[in-house]
C-alpha cells in the first residue's frame, strides 16, 4: 500500500554548523568582549542558522554565511547603542594620517614584522583599534573574506569596507611602529 | 587634491591587487608623484603584512579567552541533534519544528536578555531549564501520555545512564509520564516529566550542587529551586498556579528531595 520511503541522504549541516563553532565563538569574543554575552551570541547563531537553513544556498561559503548571522544579531543586540560613534574617530584618524610624515619616516613592514612577532604586541594594537577597523581588518586579512562577503555580514556599502581597511590596516601599522613610550621607533633607512 | 582623494579611496583595492590594469597603471602614475600618497601605501601595505604574515595564529591560537568552552560546545550539539531527529520525523510531526525552534530561540533570547539585566545565576539556570522543559514537552511528549511507575523510571534511569535518584510518583492529580536526560552547563542531568491537570510541571535534579533556595518567574513559568543534601532540585512549572498545579507543586517539593 505505501511505496518504500526513499533513504534521504545523510544530512551534514548541522555537523558543519558544528565545525564553525571555535572561530564563531573567537568572533563573539572579540565582538561583546564578555564571556557570557559571546556564549549567548554563538548559541542564538547556531538556532537561527538551523531555523533559517533553507536560505542557505548549498555550494556557498557556509562560514561567511554564518559570521553574516552572527554579525547580524549582535548588531540587532546593540542598535542604538554609542558603537556607531566610530566613525566620527574614523574621520580624525584619518586627518591625524594625513599629516603624519612621508614614507621615509616609517619603518619598512620587514623591519616591523621582525618587531612584531610578539603576539601580544599585535593583539594589543588590534584591541586599540577603533571596533569598526577592528571587524574590517580582522575580517579581511585573518579571516580573508572578500570585500562583498564582508559588506553583507558588517551590512555596509563595499565602499566602506574598503574604506575601514585601508585606515583599519593603516593604523594598525602606526600604533605598531611607536615604542611603548609613545616614540617613533628609530627610521630604518 | 581630488586626485589624491580618488586615488585614498581605492587603496585597499590596490594594496590587495584587485584593481583593473588600467586602473592600476593610473594609480601607480599618481603615486610616482606624490609623496602623501605613497606613505599612505607604505603605511597600508605594512598593515596588511603583518596582519597576514600572523593571520594563521591569531586564528588558529586564541587568546585562553576565546577558547570555545565545553559547555557552550554541548549546548550546540544538542541544539544540532534535536533539529537533526525532528527533521528526521514524520510530516505530522515536523510540523511542529519551527513552532518547537521558536520557542528555543525566544527563551535562548530571553535568558540573553535576562541574564544581560541581572547577571545572576538563577536567572540563567531558570532560562535554559525552562528552554529545556519546552523543549521536551513539545519534541517527546503527544497527545495523552501513558502513566509511568516511578519505580520503572528509577530503575531505567540508573540503568541507562548510571543516575540513582528518588523520582516522586504520581499522586492525586499528578502525572509521572516520563524521564529524559537533559543538558545543562556542561553536563548531563535527569529530567523528570509530569502532567498535573493538564499542565506540563519539570524536575531537574543537579547532583553535587548546592545553591541557595529561589522562586523565579521566567517566562511564564515558575522555577522552584532547592537544595538538600549537596542535590540541587529545580521544579518548573506554569507561573498560573491554581488549586490542583499548586497541590501539585507542594507534593513534588516534598517528595522529590526524600
Amino acid at each position: 500500500m505505501f511505496g518504500r520511503r526513499k533513504r534521504a541522504a545523510p544530512d551534514t549541516f548541522g555537523s558543519e554548523v558544528l565545525g564553525y563553532l571555535e572561530p564563531l565563538f573567537a568572533t563573539a569574543m572579540r565582538l561583546t568582549r564578555n564571556r557570557a554575552d559571546a556564549e549567548d551570541l554563538v548559541q542564538d547563531t547556531v538556532v537561527r542558522a538551523l531555523r533559517f537553513r533553507d536560505r542557505f544556498e548549498p555550494g556557498t561559503n557556509l562560514r561567511a554565511w554564518l559570521y553574516t548571522i552572527l554579525h547580524n544579531t549582535w548588531r540587532n543586540r546593540v542598535r542604538d547603542t554609542a558603537r556607531e560613534a566610530t566613525d566620527v574617530d574614523s574621520e580624525r584618524i584619518e586627518e591625524l594620517a594625513a599629516r603624519a610624515d612621508g614614507p621615509a619616516e616609517v619603518e619598512t613592514p620587514e623591519r616591523l614584522l621582525l618587531r612584531a612577532t610578539m603576539d601580544a604586541d599585535l593583539k594589543d594594537a588590534l584591541d586599540d583599534l577603533p571596533e569598526a577597523f577592528r571587524q574590517a581588518v580582522w575580517l579581511r586579512d585573518v579571516e580573508e573574506f572578500s570585500y562583498a562577503e564582508i559588506a553583507k555580514m558588517l551590512d555596509v556599502p563595499i565602499g566602506t569596507v574598503m574604506s575601514r581597511i585601508s585606515r583599519g590596516r593603516r593604523q594598525l601599522f602606526e600604533k605598531l611602529s611607536q615604542s611603548k613610550d609613545g616614540a617613533q621607533v628609530p627610521v630604518s633607512r | 587634491m581630488s586626485e589624491c582623494r580618488l586615488v585614498t579611496s581605492q587603496l585597499s583595492s590596490y594594496v590587495d591587487d584587485q584593481l583593473e590594469p588600467d586602473r592600476r597603471s593610473e594609480v601607480e602614475r599618481h603615486l610616482e608623484g606624490c609623496v602623501s600618497c605613497r606613505g599612505q601605501v607604505a603605511r597600508e601595505r605594512g598593515g596588511q603584512t603583518v596582519l597576514r604574515h600572523h593571520a594563521a595564529r591569531l586564528r588558529e591560537q586564541p587568546r585562553p579567552e576565546e577558547i570555545l568552552p565545553p559547555g557552550l560546545r554541548s549546548r550546540c550539539e544538542s541544539l544540532v541533534g534535536e533539529h537533526t531527529r525532528a527533521a528526521s520525523l514524520p510530516g505530522w510531526r515536523r510540523t511542529l519544528v519551527p513552532t518547537v525552534l521558536s520557542v528555543i530561540l525566544l527563551v535562548f533570547t530571553a535568558s540573553a536578555i535576562f541574564s544581560l539585566a541581572t547577571r545572576q545565576s538563577d536567572a540563567v539556570l531558570a532560562a535554559q531549564l525552562t528552554a529545556d522543559h519546552s523543549k521536551c514537552f513539545k519534541l517527546f511528549v503527544a497527545g495523552d501520555p501513558p502513566v509511568m511507575d516511578a519505580h520503572e523510571v528509577e530503575e531505567m534511569l540508573s540503568r541507562e545512564y548510571g543516575w540513582k535518584i528518588h523520582v516522586p510518583p504520581s499522586s492525586d492529580g499528578l502525572q509521572l509520564i516520563g524521564a529524559r536526560r537533559c543538558l545543562y552547563a556542561d553536563g548531563l542531568i535527569p529530567h523528570v516529566m509530569y502532567r498535573a491537570n493538564g499542565q506540563d510541571l519539570s524536575l531537574f535534579v543537579l547532583n553535587g550542587v548546592t545553591r541557595s533556595p529561589a522562586q523565579l518567574v521566567t517566562f511564564g513559568h515558575r522555577s522552584q529551586i532547592w537544595t538538600k543534601n549537596n542535590t540541587t532540585f529545580v521544579l518548573v512549572s506554569p507561573s498560573e498556579e491554581s488549586g490542583r498545579l499548586a497541590d501539585a507543586t507542594r507534593y513534588m517539593m516534598k517528595e522529590a528531595d526524600r
